[in-house]
């Protein structure tokens, strides 16, 4: 015997994350069957493949919306990586740390290369998490505390302004725009340091793996709780 | 190499949907068969009863959407019910357009289906 009220987290999850002008009624939908159908597993499948497809349908439906989308959230994540985390960094390593301006820049016009993703362009993209492997050494107690604040805290405010900016920008496709970015930040996590990870091999992965994933974690939850989708009411509704 | 002019008609007909898919149609006739009673719920229903395969009512409303955009069908907002959590039904009609393309889908078929051995014991 199973409740009438439909499971809870399945209900939280498809109204936070599915997106689209149906998703209520959707949500309507699929309540009001449950009351027949009585089964937990029937509504979980529905809501999990209902996110996908919703999410689909309606970037599909505006790519172009999607594609500004993604430029604006790394557009600005970007511009801060340029200015307010190379001056925060040196603020406290010193120019020539790794961090500074001075060093990050040159990186920008070096090219891509697999072998040597610290100090290219693509490192650029990571520098609060790489930046750690740059700490003086004799300054690893306060140095390495206040290089997490800057690989975890301060890609969760940055993330956190860009999902707020992308979601009020493109608020008619709010659910959708955020997902993406998140999906993009995840996707572009696994897709830098996936192949750095195996480069640097075991003996480098307990120094980098937990920056990296505490960074990402923070990244995605910040454009996830910036972009509004834990709210009760989107930006549109 | 496709010249622009016709790879923009190309294109206006890839985007207009010349042909109604498979599961496009069976959402059609299902919208026809409910007539005013024809939401999210009912539909997916219809679609599980005849065909006997589970339908995801997600995504029956994307491809009415799509098929919204196309002009083969409007919505409307309807009323609440408690046993929706308060949420309203959006129902849909099929529009003149869609009738139309509907029997032009069943006209191709039938003629298709004519003659084909393989088939001749089955009913179009």
């Amino acid at each position: 015997m199973t409740s009438k009220h439909p499971p809870r987290l399945a209900t939280w999850m498809l109204r936070r994350f599915g997106s689209g002008p149906d998703n209520e009624a959707l949500i309507g939908d699929l309540t009001e069957q449950y009351v027949k159908k009585d089964s937990v597993m029937w509504f979980w499948r529905q809501a999990m493949k209902a996110i996908p497809i919703s999410f689909a349908r309606e970037i599909r439906s505006h790519k172009l919306v999607a594609a500004r989308a993604l430029l604006t959230g790394w557009g600005i994540w970007i511009l801060c990586l340029l200015t307010l985390f190379p001056f925060l960094g040196s603020l406290y390593f010193g120019v020539g740390s790794g961090y500074s301006f001075g060093v990050m820049v040159p990186g920008v016009l070096a090219p891509f290369s697999p072998g040597q993703l610290l100090g290219t362009g693509w490192s650029l993209l990571w520098s609060p998490v790489l930046g750690q492997a740059a700490i003086p050494s004799g300054l690893e107690g306060q140095a390495r505390a206040i290089s997490y604040v800057i690989g975890v805290a301060l890609p969760f405010l940055v993330w956190s302004m860009c999902g707020w900016l992308v979601a009020y920008r493109f608020r008619d496709q709010q659910t959708a725009v955020v997902l993406l970015l998140a999906g993009s930040n995840l996707f572009m996590a696994l897709f830098l340091f996936g192949p750095y990870i195996l480069m640097i091999g075991a003996v480098g992965i307990p120094l980098h793996i937990a920056p990296v994933a505490a960074s990402t974690a923070a990244s995605v939850m910040g454009i996830l709780l910036g972009g509004g989708l834990f709210r009760d009411r989107l930006l549109y509704r | 190499m496709l010249d622009g002019a016709i790879f923009i008609q190309y294109r206006e007909e890839m985007r207009k949907g010349e042909y109604l898919g498979n599961f496009e149609l069976m959402l059609l006739l299902a919208v026809l068969r409910l007539d005013e009673d024809a939401y999210g719920v009912t539909i997916a229903s219809e679609l599980e009863e005849r065909t006997g395969r589970e339908v995801v009512v997600a995504s029956v409303y994307a491809t009415l959407e799509r098929l919204q955009e196309r002009g083969l069908v409007t919505s409307s907002l309807g009323d609440s019910t408690p046993e929706r959590g308060g949420r309203a039904k959006r129902y849909f009609r099929i529009t003149a357009a869609g009738l139309h393309d509907v029997r032009d889908a069943k006209r191709d078929l039938v003629n298709l289906w004519k003659g084909l051995p393989e088939l001749k014991d089955e009913k179009a």
